[in-house]
């Protein structure tokens, strides 16, 4: 059900925390309610669903917004990546799809909170596409590609890389 | 009287005010908006004029993302607010209180569209009180989340203080 059992790796823009879960990919799905928008600033928030006894964070620590007493939302504080969702107390932890490093390993299964959707939701797939240009830029693309600060979509040895 | 938009992050802590129309709304797949807001896309809603656009609460704080862009989110609870490059600002469409008011009208970056991403909206979808059998908190739940206009206060006096 669109879940995976091989271990997945992830993190935030910036790389200062990183995670590792194995196991289940348990319940990936995209989140329309209000809170999960703000949280996100987003039409939605995908999530995907770990076993706390299978999960670590392996760099730094996120920092946590309690959106309510039970529950709690984890982002990184250097660069702002929503990262986790967490009811507190539960042997679970939601991690932001997004935030994977291979994206495409799990493919989310259900829509949750739709009271809250937008109403061009579904038409948001149908809208004309581009790829990506930055001929507004003095050397176009390259001059993102070469000084670009995201942190790879693998894990690595230090943080933050000393070549930047 | 010109239309005015506001927004901020889910705590409140960073509020915005926009007077005037929005510019043009879209979504981008790059994999630097992916992993910025930890999704499957970034909503972001341009700025016509940067003039008209002010911080009535806080301020974002901002990660470098390459040499040109950054972007700006809330220190306290991480919500994504901005993307700002040479060629103006951009606001995270979810941020806003009423993000129906910026419908999406193109997809940018689709050479990192996820294979997923456009069957979205065919997948089964749920209500939030589905939910609340499984989980039980949801029927008293108090939400910490600044509500969708702007208050006179903040932080509030007490949970949920400002919600009316």
């Amino acid at each position: 059900m669109g879940g995976t059992d091989k271990t997945l790796t992830g993190g935030c823009q910036c790389g200062a925390v990183r995670y590792r879960m194995r196991g289940e990919a348990m319940y990936p799905h995209l989140c329309h309610c209000r809170m999960c928008q703000k949280a996100s600033g987003n039409f939605f928030l995908p999530l995907i669903g770990a076993s706390r006894k299978e999960f670590e964070w392996t760099r730094g620590e996120p920092s946590w917004f309690h959106s309510s007493d039970p529950v709690r939302r984890g982002f990184c504080s250097c660069c702002g990546t929503p990262l986790a969702f967490e009811t507190v107390g539960s042997g679970h932890i939601s991690i932001t799809h997004g935030s994977l490093d291979d994206v495409s390993a799990v493919t989310p299964v259900e829509q949750s909170g739709v009271e809250g959707r937008v109403p061009f939701y579904s038409e948001l797939f149908a809208l004309s596409e581009t790829r990506s240009n930055r001929d507004d830029l003095p050397g176009g693309l390259e001059d993102v590609a070469s000084t670009n600060r995201q942190h790879p979509d693998h894990d690595t040895d230090r943080w933050p890389a000393r070549d930047r | 009287m010109a239309k005015v938009h506001t927004g901020g992050c889910q705590c409140g802590a960073v509020r915005f005010r926009i007077e005037g129309p929005l510019g043009e709304a879209s979504i981008c797949h790059c994999r630097m908006c992916q992993k910025a807001f930890g999704s499957l896309y970034a909503p972001l809603v341009g700025v016509p004029d940067a003039a008209k656009l002010t911080w009535t609460r806080g301020r974002q704080k901002h990660f470098q993302s390459s040499n040109h862009a950054a972007r700006g989110f809330c220190a306290d609870c991480g919500t994504p607010l901005t993307y700002e490059a040479p060629d103006g600002i951009a606001l995270a469409i979810g941020a806003l209180d009423d993000p129906k008011a910026a419908p999406p009208v193109i997809q940018f970056g689709v050479e990192a569209k996820l294979p997923f991403t456009d069957r979205m909206a065919e997948i089964p979808e749920r209500v939030t009180e589905d939910d609340m059998e499984a989980a039980p908190f949801l029927a008293t739940l108090v939400s910490f989340q600044h509500p969708d206009h702007d208050t006179d206060t903040w932080p509030p006096v007490e949970p949920g203080a400002n919600d009316t």
